[in-house]
């Protein structure tokens, strides 16, 4: 397997997936800072809670992107190559499945992490009120891990199963705006939808007084039954997805 | 002489359509293997059978006396190379890069990516990117990957599809110098009669999924001997008095053919025809082309 994982990483050389996930943690930046120019001192003592609630909203849309590019960039090759008839001859099908999902994880970690840093560098340099919220950003770290394997192994089943690309692609992007759009739904209908767990399983939430017009964060129950849905999920989606990959000819 | 390659009974369904029916393959030990049919015969379905790339409909399949199965495939397939329909390669990646993974997977010493690169004489090339390769180098790169770990079987599915003269020239010289430089054993696709008739020791034609011939190339050969066409007045009589003096006849259009026969034998029947009454008008030598005999095996024009 080390092996296997190894070769992956030398075909991604020259490829400039890194690039695509910097940009997208760019972008993500760029809107951290926009939507947290506009707030004065008092909203900035919630501005931790302020990020860990707009963060993952941004996620539904920005992460199955990069989960879609990713997976598309790492199968593509193999496509284009038609090197899947020689590797399934030299390797069990289900080895090379698993390498590039490790592979593919790596990158969808970076981005995770990547979200991270921003949020404390961002605070630290805005000085948020009161100390890094640790334990809610390792917390933040993991949800949004777990969400992002689980479009990322989506993601990667199609772009295995699929010679054309814009299958994987247009799902990625459709996927993501219903994740979105489903935010406006009721959570029982949202755990439907894998896109949308990213709001799922947030760990904070927003009151908005009508009248005021203010608005106020809070911690909020970690929405467990969600978690283990989504682990669900993905067991069914790598399960799935793998026998479906060993399983087609050549 | 053991066989590397056996199959019986190997078939395959798409729908309710066989591709491969009942191919009974038999490649000997050090033999170059030549497997011809028209296009969509069922060489490539076939090969890929052999290569656990599809899975049989029915029949078996050993490769080196061992029965493969799925859990057997890959530990049988170690001392098998490919090369399927069209090289495999990452053409983003230099030729050495290519080979380097395919290297690495196969767990094979570091220094036969040099050594191949040679075989395939792309060794001054082996630092650049395989995308900028021609179709022909391409070709060899691939040769090449199927040769990293000097298998004693080499399995290569139309490797001259898309050359050019000189390219099919310089592969065919390839393929044929491997058996006598590493001892491996060759099975080589086309659809070009005269392609396999150049490299091949023993061939196996394939027509509509079905083994139609199988055997040497020099007994394919022999069918191609010269034999007699003769027309007389009365083809009915002469049938039954060829029968009655033990000559082999078969009818075709006007024609009585017969086997070659010496002078004597000939003029004595003419002779014998004469007292009878029955003229004897024509007298031909023939003899079938190897094209003729493919045709009349796959029921295809040949290609040439």
């Amino acid at each position: 397997m080390r092996a296997a994982i190894r070769m992956e990483i030398l075909k991604t050389k020259g490829r400039k997936i890194w690039l695509v996930v910097a940009v997208m943690m760019g972008v993500q930046m760029l809107w951290a800072g926009w939507a947290i120019s506009n707030k004065d001192a008092n909203d900035l003592v919630q501005g931790w809670l302020f990020f860990l609630y707009q963060f993952p909203m941004l996620n539904c849309i920005i992460m199955p992107v990069i989960a879609a590019v990713v997976a598309s960039r790492l199968c593509e090759v193999e496509h284009k190559g038609q090197t899947f008839k020689l590797l399934e001859t030299i390797v069990p099908a289900n080895r090379i499945f698993d390498a590039k999902f490790i592979w593919g994880s790596i990158y969808m970690f970076g981005a995770a992490l990547g979200q991270v840093a921003i949020m404390i560098g961002m605070g630290l340099m805005l000085h948020f009120g009161g100390p890094v919220p640790w334990g809610a950003l390792g917390g933040y770290l993991f949800f949004t891990l777990a969400v992002s394997l689980t479009i990322y192994a989506f993601q990667q089943v199609v772009s295995m199963l699929f010679a054309n690309q814009m299958v994987p692609m247009t799902l990625g992007l459709v996927g993501g705006f219903i994740g979105l759009f489903s935010m406006f739904f009721p959570q029982g209908f949202q755990k439907f939808i894998l896109w949308s767990y990213y709001g799922v399983l947030m760990q904070v939430g927003m009151n908005w007084d009508q009248n005021t017009r203010a608005i106020d964060f809070y911690w909020t129950v970690i929405d467990w039954s969600g978690f283990v849905l989504l682990f669900v999920f993905f067991g069914l989606i790598y399960g799935i997805g793998r026998i479906l990959f060993v399983r087609r000819e050549v | 002489m053991s066989n590397v390659i056996e199959t019986e009974g190997l078939s395959k369904e798409y729908g309710n359509v066989y591709r491969v029916k009942d191919v009974d393959l038999l490649v000997p030990e050090g033999a170059i293997y030549g497997f011809l049919g028209p296009n969509g015969a069922g060489k490539s379905t076939t090969l890929k059978m052999v290569l656990g790339l599809a899975k049989p409909t029915a029949g078996e399949i050993s490769v080196f006396g061992k029965r493969v199965n799925s859990k057997n495939r890959l530990e049988n397939l170690k001392n098998v190379g490919s090369l399927i329909e069209s090289p495999s390669y990452y053409g983003h990646l230099t030729g050495a890069e290519n080979l380097q993974i395919f290297q690495t997977l196969r767990g094979v010493p570091k220094q036969n990516i040099d050594e191949v690169l040679k075989i395939v004489r792309l060794d001054n090339q082996k630092n650049k990117k395989v995308s900028q390769y021609s179709l022909g180098m391409k070709q060899r790169l691939g040769l090449a990957s199927a040769l990293l770990g000097y298998p004693k079987l080499l399995i290569l599915d139309e490797p001259t599809n898309g050359l050019d003269p000189a390219g099919i020239q310089e592969m065919r010289e390839l393929i044929q110098s491997l058996p006598k430089k590493f001892g491996m054993t060759v099975v080589v696709s086309s659809h070009l009669l005269s392609e396999i008739d150049q490299l091949a020791t023993r061939v196996g034609i394939i027509r509509e999924g079905e083994l139609v011939y199988q055997d040497s190339l020099m007994k394919l050969h022999q069918y191609s001997q010269q034999h007699l066409a003769v027309r007389t007045m009365n083809n009915e009589v002469t049938k039954s008095f060829l029968s009655q003096n033990g000559v082999d006849w078969e009818v075709q259009d006007d024609y009585l053919i017969i086997p070659q026969m010496k002078d004597s034998m000939m003029a004595e029947i003419s002779k014998v025809l004469g007292q009878n009454n029955i003229g004897l008008v024509r007298i031909e030598e023939r003899k079938k082309s190897l094209e003729d005999i493919f045709l009349e095996l796959t029921g295809t024009a040949v290609s040439l």
